[in-house]
């Protein structure tokens, strides 16, 4: 490892320029040829990498992750990635955008909205939450030991006593959520990835999981909403550059596939820490990976088929109110079918008109205006139906 | 077999042709590819030899038709599924198809062999569950028509898939 080193608040940064990146790359992915499970102890043979990304952007971050899930070998390197983000939502890959956040409150602020690669529910991020990813062949894949690496440095460093629920949650003072966890498992790699609250602005998080958009029928996943703290608020001298020193150490000290302390022999071994530059110089393929996480069909497309249904009543000449149901069948993110089923008394013919500003709809994609617009259109009112939840939000998160 | 789906296709149909205005306005569930897949399932499984791939996919070929599913050991290893997203009617696929989300992990879909999707087994779609209460039956995934039959040669049958199993399930 050539390059500039230096040393500061026990951090080893290595710049590295592009040729040097990718003969790293190189290396790494030959030297698997020679690794032999049966004849090594692995825990011995697998060395240890911590990335942290120095790009703020969600985009380039997520596709960051998907490029070494997508091009790097594992097989006898281990890597945590540590990234970070301007405030967005980012919502899981079967997950329905409509549902989980408040569109126009988000629109206003500029929040962005993502979809990810991994299951799960949807998580608010911002330069407070730290985003961890865990890369290891799809049959090193092992989310406790992860969770666990976490909980250690908590504890080491600052006594912090949290544990891992059945959900994979990372809880503290038995109830309240600090990290939230997903996954993606392919052949042959797969990742872990989690969130981890330091600092987050919890009033920003609360109003874009607020959700707004109702009447939506569909199977996609489902968040589940858990109380959240910041981890700042349980110990003041918890801040993001130590917290990041702290798991980073811990990653490397630990034996590569069973939760046993190495201790300073083991770090030694290990490939350290790096500061990683998130471009196309350093990651061919970046780019097309970034535009895709940036597209409509990806964000939006990929939202799993579902129905919108709104009750409404229309007036008609006799001064009578006809209540019906007027119903968005939404596939690809395109709508696919709009349909009225209007009460028997009314005759069809007097709507002919409005029928037909409807259908010009079909085939273009939805959001939430459009529902409105085709109820104003028809000169119509919404029937206020009494199903609103009275939950109380707040220290609501909706999660992984 | 086949009377009794025919049968249950002129059934349905009538019942649709009664109800179509009903229909129109109401978002009912395609009943008729409903019932027929469950037959055809059903049926199929009673005579036809099913192969397995290193990982845990399963496929029954019957002319130019394989099914694929995944196998007990893969659907007990990934926990309750809660959605399946099975690869497009029409779509011609090779390796990675599709996904299926279990306790928040997106699991990649590979399929045996490549050629053009003609089915998905729309059931599963809505009820995920069935690949946990029935990987073998109801819970199949999607029907392809193969057009490389070399693919079929490196799997596995029932006994040899047993004992891969035994040695290196991972």
């Amino acid at each position: 490892m050539t390059g500039k080193i230096i040393i500061r608040m026990g951090f080893m940064i290595v710049v590295k320029r592009k040729p040097q990146y990718n003969n790293f790359y190189r290396a790494s992915k030959y030297s698997t040829s020679s690794f032999n499970d049966k004849q090594n102890n692995p825990n011995d043979s697998i060395t240890k990498s911590v990335f942290i990304s120095q790009s703020t952007d969600v985009f380039t971050n997520l596709a960051l992750e998907d490029w070494f899930y997508k091009n790097q070998d594992f097989t006898n390197h281990h890597v945590l990635v540590l990234w970070r983000n301007n405030p967005c939502i980012v919502i899981g890959r079967h997950q329905n955008p409509w549902i989980e956040h408040n569109t126009q409150l988000a629109e206003k602020r500029g929040i962005i909205l993502v979809r990810r690669n991994s299951g799960g529910g949807t998580v608010y991020h911002d330069r407070g939450n730290l985003n961890l990813s865990f890369f290891t062949p799809r049959e090193r894949y092992n989310r406790r030991y992860n969770l666990e690496i976490i909980t250690r440095a908590l504890y080491r460093e600052w006594g912090v006593e949290a544990e891992v629920n059945k959900r994979d949650d990372i809880i503290v003072e038995e109830k309240y959520k600090i990290s939230g966890t997903a996954a993606k498992l392919g052949r042959p790699n797969a990742y872990h990835h989690c969130t981890l609250l330091v600092n987050v602005n919890k009033t920003a998080l609360n109003l874009s999981l607020e959700k707004k958009e109702n009447g939506i029928e569909t199977n996609a996943t489902t968040s589940t909403r858990s109380p959240i703290k910041n981890l700042v608020d349980i110990n003041s001298h918890i801040q993001m550059d130590k917290l990041i020193t702290a798991i980073g150490w811990e990653y490397l000290r630990t034996k590569a596939l069973v939760l046993e302390d190495g201790g300073q022999d083991l770090i030694q071994r290990q490939k350290g820490f790096q500061y990683i530059n998130p471009t196309e110089d350093w990651f061919p393929g970046l780019d097309k990976l970034i535009s895709e996480f940036r597209s409509w069909e990806w964000n939006y497309g990929k939202t799993p088929k579902f129905m919108v249904t709104r009750v409404v009543d229309v007036p008609t000449e006799d001064n009578k109110i006809h209540r019906f149901n007027l119903a968005l069948e939404i596939q690809n993110g395109i709508i696919e079918e709009i349909k009225m089923k209007l009460p028997a008394d009314l005759v069809s013919k007097d709507f002919n008109e409005d029928v037909s500003v409807i259908t010009n709809l079909r085939g273009s994609r939805y959001n939430h205006e459009v529902m409105e617009n085709i109820i104003t259109a028809i000169g119509c009112k919404t029937v206020t139906l009494n199903t609103s939840q009275t939950v109380d939000k707040s220290n609501m998160i909706a999660t992984q | 077999m086949a009377k009794v789906i025919v049968q249950m296709t002129k059934y349905t149909t009538k019942t649709f042709s009664h109800t179509s205005r009903e229909y129109l306005f109401n978002f009912s569930a395609p009943k008729v590819s409903l019932y027929l897949s469950r037959s055809i399932a059903n049926s199929r499984s009673l005579n036809v030899e099913r192969f397995y791939t290193e990982k845990h996919e399963w496929i029954t070929v019957e002319g130019n038709i394989g099914i694929i599913g995944i196998s007990n050991y893969a659907q007990e290893a990934l926990g309750d599924v809660v959605y399946a997203q099975l690869p497009d009617v029409g779509s011609e696929i090779e390796t990675e198809c599709g996904a299926l989300e279990s306790v928040k992990a997106a699991s990649e879909l590979y399929s045996p062999v490549s050629g053009k999707v003609i089915e998905k087994n729309e059931e599963v779609e809505k009820t995920p569950s069935l690949i946990n209460t029935s990987c073998y039956e109801r819970g199949w995934l999607f029907k392809v028509e193969l057009n490389k039959f070399d693919e079929l040669k490196g799997l596995m049958n029932e006994k040899a898939y047993n004992e891969f199993l035994k040695s290196d399930p991972a």
